[in-house]
Formats: structure tokens, C-alpha cells, sequence
């Protein structure tokens, strides 16, 4: 009985090892300084830090559902879909909107939220232009501003592809910080991002100098559900990381985590 | 002459094979309407998985989001400073923006003017506090009807499953009455085969197991109805074959038997079995303690008559005398030819007097007849008849004492009759 006991914590732990995956995880972050910190040491009173802790906290309770050791990196949104796409990260978290043209360099988990865009800028530039167009200001009237996006963002490929027929000026950032530092020196005069992108920044703002202009957008691009980055033809792990999501919605992780960060449901 | 209908037959296996398969194929159908309903039910319950509880979360996150928009537009009007007011529009304009809002319209307008009323009194109140108070009965109808898409969102939400469950109920409703018409089905099946087994089969091979136990010649040849089942037809028509092939056997038999026991010329019994039923027939009339009387006649003269007409002649007498001897003596009393022109008697029942009598009177009876010969000729023939009492001697010694009473009338003359008792 010994014996076999002992063969048998042997093959445990060998499977053990063998199944324990190493994974390298990339969060987008908010700000430039965020780049050089990891998850455990973002103040939690840093622009954007929610996001950025939201995803941090999903990736690890999602590497420990699939029996993952899992690295972390923050790195600009706009690194992370081609460093899943050359393999450099296995899982990528962004608020990544699913798109045709980006199912063609990545794959994508199953949806982990809900998002939407809506345009930001001081109440002064809402009011001139209201004036100007002779409207209010939204993402359908938009005409002859200077924009800013996140760069690599839907965002920002939506505003290419109307930037000539509206006479758009349409320039991208880094971080969704330095879209709003933007807005505050009047370099642009609206930025396009995604609402809890925004929300994550602006809600410990007390200046309120920003604030959201228009109606939020969803179609076009512009909204959906928001997925997991993971590298193409691995669809072992894609398996492994829809099975964890459908467990941590199951059991009720995901709502206690998005509730940890966000006043409201992302889903 | 009765004429029977012609009636088409069956092979009880062909009958049996498209009994089966009748059933089968009614079964296959009730089974295939079964499985459509629980193709339906498996239809609905992916449909209720896949389609609608999903749907009903999305209207579940979309009235959770309505009413937290509500939720937070009275802190606006109930926040103590500018912050929390602005914390809350803030996070109005947050939840007014997410997709599950703005992918339904009603609600998308909702929320839409719901954030812009309250953006405005936010604005307003920054400058002027009384505006909080002056448009809150206003807010209270964007409330009223936040509030009412919420409930109406909860209740679309529920009568999706509803929906889905009640059809779910009414294809299995339809599946329980389809079960129940299978069940009546089978079992009314199962009735009609046994009906039809009993009938076709099992009483038939009743009636034929019946006649069988009863077949004899003494009974009539059996009857039966007609038969639907050729098999059984043909064990009918076997058993019927059986009794006639019975008949024919006993007839035969009865046919050698008499060859046997007769005389060929006089068909008379002859001697051996006269032995057989003589003897019996006296044992029991000694065992019951009553008379009887054998005798022994013999034709007078029959040698001479036999060699002055011929053996055709003599033939022709004892033809004669035969018909007499039957016409003459009791159903009771026994004759046999005992050989050439001897006969043998017995009178069961009879006392040595009345045979006697009985004897005397069939010898004056012969001597009265005419014989006509073959070639025309009428003759008269006598005989000589030796009488002994059989009471209470056995067979072959009455016989004997009457073939001594027969000689001794011979010796006397001929033409008479002699009781053994007198010449002892």
C-alpha cells in the first residue's frame, strides 16, 4: 500500500508540474508612469487605476482557474495586440474591442464585458462648438475639430476613417492620460476613448475641466463586448481561458472583482 | 346437399407476420411522434438556455442599470455638496453609456434624457441652489418613468421564459396524450391479438384436441366450423381423414370377422364359433341358475340325396334348410352348421320340454316344406333332432348326450326327436 501510495503522490506531482503552465500576462495602462510599476504597487489613488486593477485582478483569478504562473506586464494598449501577436505575452488585457481585421492577428476569449465610446472635452469646447455647428456636439455631428485617440485604439481608426469628409484633425497618445492631458492644454479639442477608460480616469478628477460630451456610441466599432487577447492556433489555451471566465461568472468571482473596482455592473 | 361458402384462408405465419408488422408500423409512428415532441421539448429547453435566459440577464443588467440611473438622480437632488452631486452624474453619464442601454432604444432615450435633465440641474444648482428643489417635481416624472421602463423591463424579461416554459408544457401535455393514446394503442392491440388467438388458434386446437380424445367408430364423424387458418384446416381435414380411415378399418375388420365366423354355403355361424359363444352364453345362463338345451339335427338321407341330384342340389337343400332355421327358432336361440348336414342348437332360457316342442315343431315344419331343386324339381327332406338337457353339464357333454339322442333317433327311424334323458 506504501509503495503504491507513493507512486501515486509521484504521477500527482508530476502532473502537477507538467500541467502548471508559465504565462506571460500584458495589461494596457492609463498613464505613462503606470509602465514602469506592476499590479501590487499602483497606488490606488492613480488615474485609471481601477482598470488597470480590475484586469489584474481577473488575470490572476483567471491563471489560477487554469493552473497558470502567471507574469504580469503593463505596457501602452497599442503593445499589447502585437505582443500577443508575436507570442511576446499569452494573454493580453485592454478593454480590446473583437474586430474583423484584429481576428486576423489574435485570437479572442469569450466576452468579458461591455463597452462604449463617447467623446471628451471641457464644457468651453462643447459650448463652441454647439455654437459653431449650431448643435449640440456628439460623435454623429462631430465637424472640423482637432481629436485625439488612443493609439492602436478602435477609436482612433474610426476617427481616421471619417477624419476627411468631417475635416477632422485627428492625432493618437500613448495612454488615455495623455489624451486627457491633452484636452486640459488644449492641444485637442475633444478626445475620443472608451467609457470606462474615461470613467477610470476622470472619476478622481475633482477639477471636473473634462467631462463627457454627447451621447455614447456603440456601433460602428465603437462599442461591444470587450474580449481577451490570446495568440492565434493555441486553442488549448483559449479552451482553458473561456472555461475559466464561464466559472468565475458561474460562481460569481467576476461580479465580486468588477464590484471591487467599478460602482456598476460591466456586463 | 349442404354447400358450404368458400372462404379465402390464411397461413397462421402470414397472418401472424403482417399482424407484427401492422403493429410495428403503428408503433414506429406513435414512437416518431413521441420523438418530435422531445425534439421539440430539447428545441425549447436550448432555445430557453441559449436564447432566452440570456436574454433575460440582458433585461435583468438593462433594468439594474435603468434603476441605478434613477437611484443616482436623487442623490443628485438629495447631495449635500457640489462633489457628490458631481460624483453622481459622473456616474450617471457612466451607466447612461453602457452598450445594454444604448442597444435598446426606449431605453437608450430614457437614460439619455435623464442625463441630460439632471447635467442641467447639476449646472444650474452650482450656481443657484434653489434650483434643486424647483426641478425635482419634474425629476419625479423622469423617476416615474425610469421606474416604470424598469418594471416593464422585468416583467418583458419574465414572460420571455414564460413564453417558453408554457410551450414546453403544452408539448408535454400533447406528448402525455400521445403516450396515453400509445399505451391505449398497444393495449388494444394486445386484446385483439389475444381475441384473435383465441379464436383462430387456441379454440380450434381445443376442438381438435377434443375430437381427438373422443375419435371412435361408434361416434359420427366430427364436425367442425370452418376454419380461417389453413393449419388448422388442414389438422381438421387430417382428423376427419382419421375417423373415415377408423370406419373403413372397423368395417373390414367386421367384414373378416363375419368371413370367419360363418358358414360360406348356409351363412350360418360355423362350428368354432358356435363353440365360442355357445360356451359362454352357457356358462352364463347356468351362473343366473336358468335352463338350457343343446341339440344335434341332422338332414335324413342327404348322401343319397347328394347322389341322386348332385351336390348342386344338396347345396340348394341346405340353403334351404338354413333360411328355415332362421325363420323357425327365437332371436335368443343359437344355430350353427356343425358339419356337412349336421347343425347345432342352443336354447338358452328353454326347459328340455319346451325345446323339445320347439324342435318337434321346426321337424314337422321341414318335413312340410317344398325345396325346389335347381333344375325345378320340389323334394321334401327330414331330419332326425337329438335333444340335451344343458342346465347344468358343460358344452362338449351336452353335446355329446345329444349327438347319443341324435344316433338313437336315426336308429329308430328318422324324422323324429329324441331327448338324451329318455334313451339313458
Amino acid at each position: 500500500m506504501g509503495i503504491l501510495r507513493a507512486l501515486f503522490l509521484g504521477i500527482y506531482l508530476i502532473a502537477g508540474i507538467v500541467q502548471a503552465s508559465e504565462l506571460s500576462v500584458a495589461i494596457g495602462v492609463q498613464d505613462p508612469s503606470q509602465l514602469a510599476m506592476s499590479g501590487n504597487v499602483i497606488p490606488p489613488n492613480m488615474p485609471g487605476s481601477e482598470l488597470i486593477a480590475f484586469n489584474d485582478d481577473l488575470a490572476r483569478e483567471i491563471c489560477r482557474r487554469i493552473n497558470a504562473r502567471c507574469t504580469v506586464s503593463f505596457v501602452p494598449f497599442s503593445a499589447v495586440l502585437p505582443g500577443v501577436e508575436d507570442r511576446r505575452f499569452d494573454l493580453g488585457f485592454g478593454n480590446l474591442l473583437r474586430t474583423p481585421e484584429r481576428e486576423k492577428r489574435v485570437a479572442f476569449s469569450a466576452p468579458i464585458w461591455r463597452s462604449s465610446s463617447r467623446l471628451l472635452g471641457t464644457p468651453a469646447a462643447a459650448e463652441a462648438f454647439a455654437t459653431k455647428l449650431g448643435h449640440p456636439v456628439s460623435v454623429d455631428t462631430l465637424r472640423d475639430a482637432r481629436v485625439a485617440a488612443l493609439e492602436g485604439s478602435q477609436q482612433l481608426a474610426f476617427l481616421n476613417a471619417i477624419a476627411s469628409q468631417r475635416g477632422l484633425a485627428v492625432s493618437s497618445r500613448t495612454t488615455a492620460q495623455e489624451v486627457i492631458e491633452a484636452l486640459r492644454n488644449n492641444s485637442v479639442d475633444f478626445g475620443l476613448l472608451s467609457v470606462q477608460s474615461a470613467y477610470a480616469l476622470l472619476n478622481r478628477d475633482t477639477t471636473r475641466q473634462i467631462e463627457f460630451i454627447g451621447s455614447a456610441v456603440a456601433d460602428r466599432g465603437l462599442g461591444g463586448t470587450v474580449h481577451i487577447a490570446l495568440p492565434l492556433q493555441n486553442d488549448t489555451l483559449r479552451r482553458s481561458v473561456d472555461q475559466a471566465i464561464a466559472a468565475i461568472r458561474g460562481d460569481g468571482s467576476f461580479q465580486r472583482i468588477a464590484r471591487r473596482h467599478f460602482p456598476l455592473g460591466l456586463d | 346437399m349442404v354447400t358450404r361458402e368458400f372462404r379465402e384462408r390464411y397461413r397462421a405465419r402470414t397472418a401472424f407476420v403482417i399482424l407484427a408488422t401492422t403493429f410495428a408500423l403503428l408503433f414506429g409512428v406513435v414512437v416518431a411522434l413521441l420523438a418530435m415532441d422531445q425534439h421539440r421539448v430539447l428545441e425549447a429547453s436550448q432555445r430557453l438556455q441559449q436564447d432566452t435566459i440570456p436574454q433575460i440577464i440582458r433585461f435583468q443588467r438593462l433594468a439594474r442599470n435603468l434603476e441605478q440611473i434613477r437611484q443616482e438622480g436623487e442623490r443628485v437632488f438629495s447631495a449635500t455638496t457640489p462633489e457628490g452631486r458631481q460624483q453622481s452624474l459622473f456616474l450617471i453619464m457612466l451607466v447612461a453609456s453602457h452598450p445594454s442601454i444604448l442597444e435598446h432604444p426606449q431605453s437608450a432615450e430614457a437614460a439619455r434624457d435623464a442625463e441630460r435633465f439632471l447635467i442641467e440641474t447639476g449646472n444650474l444648482a452650482s450656481g443657484d441652489r434653489s434650483q434643486i428643489s424647483q426641478r425635482h417635481a419634474e425629476w419625479q416624472n423622469i423617476s416615474k418613468r425610469l421606474s416604470l421602463l424598469v418594471d416593464d423591463l422585468s416583467v418583458q424579461g419574465a414572460s420571455l421564459a414564460t413564453d417558453d416554459l408554457n410551450e414546453m408544457v403544452a408539448v408535454m401535455q400533447l406528448a402525455r396524450a400521445k403516450l396515453i393514446g400509445a399505451l391505449i394503442l398497444v393495449g388494444g392491440f394486445l386484446l385483439l391479438l389475444i381475441l384473435l388467438l383465441n379464436r383462430h388458434l387456441i379454440r380450434p386446437l381445443q376442438r381438435i384436441d377434443q375430437t381427438l380424445s373422443s375419435l371412435s367408430v361408434d361416434q359420427p364423424a366430427p364436425e367442425f366450423p370452418d376454419a380461417r387458418m389453413a393449419e388448422i384446416h388442414a389438422v381438421e381435414q387430417a382428423t376427419r381423414r382419421l375417423h373415415d380411415s377408423l370406419a373403413a378399418n372397423e368395417a373390414a375388420r367386421r367384414e373378416l370377422e363375419l368371413l370367419a365366423n360363418r358358414d360360406g354355403l348356409t351363412g350360418l355361424i360355423n362350428r368354432r364359433h358356435f363353440m365360442v359363444i355357445a360356451d359362454a352364453e352357457l356358462q352364463h345362463t347356468q351362473g343366473q341358475g336358468r335352463p338350457a338345451v343343446i341339440a344335434l339335427g341332422d338332414l335324413d338321407y342327404f348322401k343319397r340325396l347328394n347322389d341322386t341330384y348332385g351336390h348342386a342340389a344338396g347345396d340348394t337343400v341346405l340353403q334351404a334348410f338354413a333360411l328355415l332355421l332362421e325363420e323357425s327358432f327365437r332371436q335368443s336361440d343359437l344355430v350353427c352348421r356343425y358339419g356337412g348336414e349336421e347343425f347345432a342348437f342352443l336354447f338358452p332360457d328353454s326347459t328340455v320340454e319346451q325345446a323339445r316342442a320347439l324342435a318337434d315343431r321346426f321337424r314337422q315344419r321341414v318335413a312340410d316344406h317344398d325345396i325346389r331343386l335347381p333344375d325345378g324339381l320340389l323334394i321334401r327332406v327330414t331330419l332326425c333332432i337329438g335333444l340335451a338337457d344343458a342346465s347344468k353339464s358343460t358344452i362338449e357333454s351336452a353335446l355329446h348326450d345329444a349327438d347319443f339322442a341324435l344316433y338313437e333317433a336315426k336308429r329308430l327311424g328318422r324324422n323324429r326327436v329324441i331327448v338324451a334323458a329318455e334313451t339313458a
